[in-house]
């Protein structure tokens, strides 16, 4: 079995989108995963369970030829959260997911680089239609998700319990 | 960033052990949330929990060039086994789960023996370990029939308690 995936390197005005890198990344991201703001992230998790989630991001992009791409300021270098399309096995459908790191949070960083992914999914991928899933009690998500024209689509029920609610994003003829 | 993903196809008297296909994931899943069979191995919450470690170990062989092969026998997804080393693990260890219908037919020696010499033959690995949780008699069994001995305790991030067993290295098994 051999598999060569290209990954991107996009960037909008503040934000460089790239690959998920462990050794440059994994740091961040398990500092992050700790700590109970990473509740909507699948988290909070310790740091072998964030190296996990960290090697299926790569093994996303392996298997689907898309993925979360990792986010990157451009003024500091520093890793800043993830973004882009996800399609696991159980979900209804693939999404647009984004998670901006608590230390990067309240400058627009989330809207910025949810736009450019989007972009890639519309442009790139030639998808036709994305959406959102997102939490009901996650007021920061549903604000970006509405900043960026996005619309309460349907719920859908998780195996824990919870429900998610999907946000449908406009379609591309409608933001190009 | 280019993502190269090589997965060879090796083949014993029996067996087939080659990458992760996606037919592969309801006997995995079935393992992987089975708390009984898994419990050396390191069971899954739900079927979400399931496939994202169907994605990272796909993840693991394009990080590191290795990872869990399929075991194939008779045209079906037998078990796994392969070369393992997430981050926290004290060294590379080869690890094997054979699935519910499949035991107590060698399998699992044969797929590990395999993955072993592949290890050190292809991947020049000098020596290997493999990590077994207490009360694992079968995997001891196994260790022990492979030539491993125990060398000792120590806390595994994930699994807890674990017991270190050393495999010869290439010279003493070639």
């Amino acid at each position: 079995m051999k598999i060569e995936i290209n990954i991107p390197r996009l960037e909008s005005k503040r934000l460089i989108l790239r690959g998920y890198d462990p050794e440059q990344d994994l740091d961040r991201l398990a500092a992050f995963m700790e700590t109970e703001k990473s509740r909507f992230f699948m988290g909070p998790m310790d740091r072998y369970g964030a190296w996990r989630l960290g090697c299926a991001f790569v093994g996303h992009w392996a298997q689907r030829g898309f993925g979360l791409f990792a986010i990157e300021e451009k003024t500091t270098g520093e890793f800043s959260g993830l973004v882009g399309p996800w399609a696991a096995e159980t979900w209804p459908e693939p999404e647009l997911a984004w998670l901006v790191l608590a230390d990067k949070e309240g400058r627009g960083f989330a809207t910025e680089a949810a736009l450019c992914a989007r972009n890639f999914i519309y442009n790139d991928l030639g998808w036709s239609t994305i959406a959102s899933a997102i939490e009901p009690d996650n007021a920061g998500s549903i604000k970006v998700a509405e900043r960026l024209g996005a619309t309460a689509d349907y719920e859908h029920a998780l195996p824990n319990g919870g429900t998610v609610v999907y946000y449908r994003h406009p379609a591309p003829e409608v933001v190009q | 960033m280019t993502l190269r993903l090589n997965i060879p196809r090796l083949e014993t008297d029996r067996l087939i052990l080659r990458g992760p296909e996606h037919r592969d994931f309801d006997p995995l899943c079935a393992f992987l949330l089975d708390p009984e069979r898994s419990a050396g191995f390191g069971t899954e919450e739900n079927r979400s929990d399931a496939w994202r470690w169907f994605a990272l170990n796909i993840g693991h062989w394009a990080l590191h060039g290795y990872g869990y092969f399929t075991i194939e026998a008779y045209g079906e997804p037998a078990g796994i086994s392969g070369i393992w080393n997430p981050e926290g693990w004290p060294e590379p260890e080869v690890g094997w789960v054979v699935y519910d219908g499949y035991e107590g037919k060698g399998i699992a020696h044969e797929a590990a023996t395999c993955v072993r010499d592949w290890a050190y033959n292809t991947l020049g690995f000098t020596t290997l370990t493999s990590n077994i949780v207490p009360g694992n008699t079968r995997s001891v069994a196994l260790a022990e029939r492979m030539g491993a001995w125990f060398e000792r305790s120590y806390d595994n991030v994930h699994m807890g308690a674990e017991m270190l067993y050393r495999h010869p290295g290439p010279e003493g098994v070639s």
